[in-house]
């Protein structure tokens, strides 16, 4: 583990040089604070966990980039329509068999293997900008809650009571019915919007109804996703707001918004990055619930829990190498993030680091 | 160069040798030592510590904070807590029935039965002491029930008022069902004292009573410690770093540096004819309210730490008057008149 | 003062969170822009007679808030038909929920079976292989598809051993029923609270001495049980084990301890202060199971209260979108007050 630790202390340095020729003097000026950075580091390549669902995720990561590109088989290609027989085949693994697809073929097919590639992007894609989209949201909502007070704190936490109330899947399937028939009126008008999203999900223009229903899902997790994060924060900011610093940072003349983010934030963000981390995780597991559910895209978009869901069908029959092997594709992509946050939970809380810091000081003494 | 182990002892150890206690004695602690296996390594939190307490009588462990008395008194009836262990040492008490027994070595029942019926600890900051759920009554209902098995919640509960009165608490039978978060900080205190004292206990143990109380409140609460302690003939070990305090209640008093006791002797040799440098600067160290005050005195310097303590007298570093053989040898305990020791090698020449 | 005081202070303040989820419910609705009345006829049944008459009947061409406190006013008085079924949303509600509650109370019974005593062991034997083991179990159950279990599970269990059945739901005799909906008018107060309960089942079953409803009940749905035990069983553990070593680390423990107390004694102060984040978080996962229940009642083919909604929402059955999302908010809010209440009667510190 070494290496990775080497590895992030490269890139800490890279940044801080960065930085430091953006603005003279800033290493010397953060130098504590890089330091603190190297500690993260260093306890974070000390955990087998982190370490593992660190290496998780970054595999999905590269598999969602080039996935779309280095498939061997175009998913709106029906091999069913030559041959009947191509419907649900088992899985042939070798040496005892060879000649048709490794992982079997789905309802249409279609090599497994190949359309998972396809299925991994959308997943990483949705996953991670429901959370980079709901959770800044929820976030600056808590801020402002939790720093003004009285009325707005009031209308802002009824209004996250109400959205925690409500049942996430039902607000969510309710959106992914309305909102596709207005993107994909959207996507048809605009040729631009059409390539980028297309692009994104690493499907063809030609599919734009199905694009619509991707952002659906989208937006719709988005709006359900921000009350855990405003309420947190609400919560987190009212503990640091009467703290003399913040007090000091008041009587000084600071503009509401530089308190918030240059002096509030910072102390309440590491719960934050933790709890991102399980929530990307979660969204992924959410977005494909509501594939299975027949909310999401249609044929011929090789979603992950559509597969599963017409699978299902034919289960056990079969279709059981299927839902077993998306499923253990979209448990990995989960777990990567959970082992990941587990990890990082240990490593951002100071305790932890503290009782760290001097076997590192003992190590870099010896070294 | 090595030390001789026979040499390191207290001065107790030259009025009594027999492994039995002295007459009077209630408890002897000798040579106890105390070690904490954290992440960052072996801390030398208690090394060697030996000393004793009569019936009725008050002794007091001064020191600055993380000095280790805490864990020394804790140590008494094995209160430490993994990753801590207590290394060496022993500790004798006299129980009730006259019978001397040697706690560290004691089976874990009959411990339990003396740890608070016959020796009961009072600990620094009463609102984490009790327990937020329940309510005082309760707490001293179970500290009876515990060491009586045929204790009658009916019965326990008017022990609990008179207790609660005995410690001044103002309408005691409405306080007594009261939890934690109702009372005042003065008035949570005061109900750790009365929790303390439902079973009479011989020795009572006060880990810094007053630190978090307003000095008047303080000084009721001593007040009222004192009293208790002349009715019930109680030995007491009054762990402070407040000089003030220890001039006030103690009769004898251990000065403890950095896990190891520095000096030992009655009130009057300590505060006036202090030999360790330690003690004397602790003592110049403390304002004396009938002067103006140019400047505080500090002593100038950090507690070692308890990773790796530094080779011979762990007060070497800060020590104004330090000499070679310091920084090399462990001082051993050395007399000065009777029953006033210091481990400091400048008192060898004497 | 009091316990009473503290629930009616609680109550009202969930009065603008009901209204607020039931308004913003009617602004998602009413700005779908297809025409729903359509899709609650059907096509082949359009006739432009009915189709102005239901028109009318829910206010369509008024204005939104009109529509909105018309739906109001029909559900708070009970009144709101489902436009699909023709019946009142009540009764189709009545009907469903019960099995979805029983399978609510038997995935929260596994979830209980297995979260709190693994927690404890975990808490107990800290750092050992045991409590990595459930470490990992808390992992990999917040990061299993729950759809993707229930396949495994049925794979497992019922292609495989056929030890549970996937059709139909055990109902009481009918004797029993009538018994049960004739209780209020014997009993005043009592006989309506105990019909109520006597719509699940299960209850039911237990009411009337008839077990082997319970039992059958428990071969049917303790699958959707299972599976959510599994799924977050182990992330009970850790808040058990977690909050428990947080409690034993308290200075009041040690202070326990130097009191003498018995070892059950000194057990006690620590697990009842570990209850309360337990509490909480045990609370959130029950009303968690409500909205899981589509995904559960689609894949074990129960008809409950999710696959209604589900349909509903399909339809764009308004009426009934409307009279589900009221009930999950009433339960989630419900929920919320039984956290609460547990919550002072365990900790004197919330009381006021």
């Amino acid at each position: 583990m070494e290496f990775i630790y080497r590895f992030l202390k490269k890139l800490i340095w890279i940044y801080a040089g960065m930085r430091e020729r953006i603005s003279g003097g800033w290493i010397q000026k953060n130098s504590s604070r890089i330091r603190e950075w190297e500690l993260m580091a260093y306890a974070y390549s000390k955990s087998p966990i982190g370490v593992i669902g660190g290496l998780i995720v970054f595999i999905t990561f590269i598999l969602a980039v080039i996935g779309p590109m280095i498939s061997w088989e175009p998913y709106w290609e029906y091999k069913i329509v030559i041959n009947e027989t191509y419907r649900y085949m088992p899985p042939c693994l070798p040496p005892s068999c060879s000649g048709s697809p490794l992982l079997g073929t789905d309802e249409w097919g279609r090599d497994l293997l190949a359309m998972s590639l396809y299925g991994v992007r959308i997943s990483f894609v949705i996953s991670i900008v429901v959370v980079l989209l709901g959770a800044p949201l929820g976030i600056i909502l808590g801020l402002i809650a939790g720093y003004k007070g009285g009325l707005i704190d009031e209308v802002i936490m009824r209004l996250t009571d109400i959205f925690l109330a409500f049942p996430g899947l039902v607000l969510a399937i309710a959106f992914a019915s309305i909102l596709p028939q207005r993107i994909r009126g959207l996507l048809e008008s605009n040729d631009l919007l059409r390539a980028f999203f297309a692009g994104l999900f690493g499907l063809r223009e030609k599919e734009y109804a199905q694009i619509a229903a991707l952002i659906s899902i989208w937006l719709a997790m988005v709006i359900v996703w921000w009350p855990g994060y405003a309420r947190i924060v609400r919560g987190s900011v009212l503990s640091v707001r009467e703290m003399p610093f913040i007090e000091a940072a008041k009587l000084s003349g600071l503009s509401t918004w530089s308190i918030l983010f240059k002096h509030i934030l910072p102390n309440v963000i590491s719960p934050i990055l933790v709890m991102m981390t399980f929530d990307i995780a979660t969204a992924t597991l959410f977005a494909a619930a509501l594939s299975f559910l027949g909310l999401g895209p249609q044929e011929p978009v090789p979603e992950l829990g559509f597969i599963i869901s017409k699978a299902g069908y034919w289960f056990p029959e079969s279709s059981s190498h299927v839902v077993i092997y998306l499923g253990i594709v979209l448990l990995t992509m989960a777990l990567g993030w959970n082992l990941l946050g587990d990890a990082l939970r240990d490593v951002l809380d100071p305790r932890t680091r503290r009782a760290i810091e001097y076997r590192l000081e003992k190590k870099e003494k010896r070294g | 160069m090595s030390i001789d182990l026979r040499r390191r002892r207290s001065v107790g150890d030259i009025v009594e040798k027999r492994l039995d206690l002295g007459e009077g004695e209630i408890l002897r602690v000798k040579d106890l030592v105390v070690k904490f296996y954290t992440y960052a390594g072996v801390v030398h939190a208690v090394s060697s510590v030996s000393f004793y307490v009569k019936e009725g009588e008050t002794i007091s462990l001064v020191g600055e904070t993380g000095c280790g008395k805490s864990v020394t008194t804790r140590a008494i009836t094995r209160l430490i807590e993994s990753p801590g262990r207590i290394e060496g040492g022993s500790v004798l008490f006299r129980r009730r029935s006259g019978q001397v027994v040697d706690l560290l070595k004691l089976d874990p029942e009959t411990l339990r039965q003396i740890r608070g019926n016959e020796i009961a600890y009072i600990f620094q900051d009463p609102t984490s002491s009790l327990d937020p759920l329940y309510t005082i009554g309760y707490h001293i209902h179970e500290t009876i029930k515990a060491h009586s098995k045929n204790a009658v919640k009916k019965e326990t509960l008017k022990k609990a008022i008179d207790l609660l009165r005995q410690v001044l608490i103002p309408s005691p039978e409405v306080r007594v069902k009261n939890y934690p978060h109702e009372m005042s900080g003065g008035m949570r205190q005061r109900s750790v004292i009365a929790i303390s004292l439902s079973n009479t206990p011989r020795l009572l143990i006060a880990d810094e009573p007053t630190t978090n109380l307003d000095v008047t409140i303080q000084a009721q609460i001593l007040d009222l410690m004192r009293k208790l302690q002349e009715r019930y003939r109680m030995g007491v070990i009054l762990i402070t770093h407040n000089l003030g305090v220890v001039a006030d209640v103690a009769d004898r008093v251990y000065v403890m540096y950095a896990g190891k006791i520095v000096e030992e002797g009655s009130v009057e040799q300590i505060f006036y004819n202090p030999q360790h440098p330690y003690t004397k600067l602790l003592l110049r160290a403390v304002p004396d309210p009938t002067k103006r005050i140019e400047k505080l005195e500090s002593i100038p310097g950090i507690v070692p730490s308890l990773i790796n303590p530094p080779p011979g007298c762990r007060f070497q570093p800060r020590c104004p008057f330090a000499i070679d053989k310091c920084s090399r040898v462990e001082p051993p305990m050395i007399e000065v008149e009777d029953g006033h020791g210091a481990a400091c090698w400048l008192l060898e020449k004497k | 003062m009091g316990l009473g005081s503290f629930i009616a202070r609680r109550l009202i303040t969930f009065i603008p969170t009901l209204l607020g989820v039931l308004l913003v419910t009617y602004l998602i609705a009413y700005a779908i822009p297809t025409d729903p009345v359509r899709a609650w006829v059907g096509e082949k049944l359009m006739n432009p007679q009915t189709l102005e008459q239901i028109k009318a009947k829910y206010k369509f061409n008024a204005p939104w808030y009109e529509q909105f406190t018309f739906l109001m006013q029909e559900l708070l008085t009970g009144q709101l038909e489902d436009p699909v079924r023709h019946r009142n949303v009540f009764d189709e509600i009545s009907e469903r929920f019960g099995v979805t509650v029983e399978v609510a109370i038997i995935g929260f019974l596994f979830l209980v079976a297995i979260g709190i005593p693994l927690g404890l062991l975990a808490a107990v034997f800290k750092d050992t292989p045991l409590d990595f083991a459930v470490r990992i179990m808390a992992l990999v159950g917040s990061s299993l598809p729950a759809f993707v279990l229930y396949y495994f599970l049925i794979l497992l269990l019922f292609v495989n051993i056929r030890t549970t059945y996937l059709a139909g739901i055990p109902e009481p005799t009918l004797d029993c029923k009538i018994t049960i909906a004739s209780l209020p008018q014997t009993i005043p107060v009592i006989g309506h609270v105990a019909a109520a309960f006597g719509k699940v089942p299960m209850f039911a079953g237990i009411m009337c001495g008839e077990f082997n409803v319970v039992g059958d009940t428990f071969r049917r749905l303790y699958l959707p049980g299972l599976a959510l035990g599994l799924l977050n069983g182990g992330f009970i553990a850790r808040i058990v084990r977690n909050s428990l070593l947080d409690a034993l680390s308290a200075e009041f423990i040690v202070y326990a301890k130097a009191r003498g107390l018995r070892r059950l004694s000194v057990w006690k102060h620590a697990l009842k202060n570990a209850m309360v984040p337990v509490v909480t978080v045990l609370g959130l996962n029950f009303g968690g199971l409500l909205s899981g229940a589509i995904i559960a009642e689609t894949v074990f083919n129960i008809p409950g209260i999710g696959r209604y909604m589900y349909e509903a929402i399909m339809r764009l059955n308004f009426p009934v979108i409307i009279a589900c999302t009221f009930l999950v908010a009433i339960v989630y809010v419900t929920v919320n007050l039984v956290v609460d209440i547990l919550y002072a009667l365990i900790d004197p510190r919330i009381r006021y």
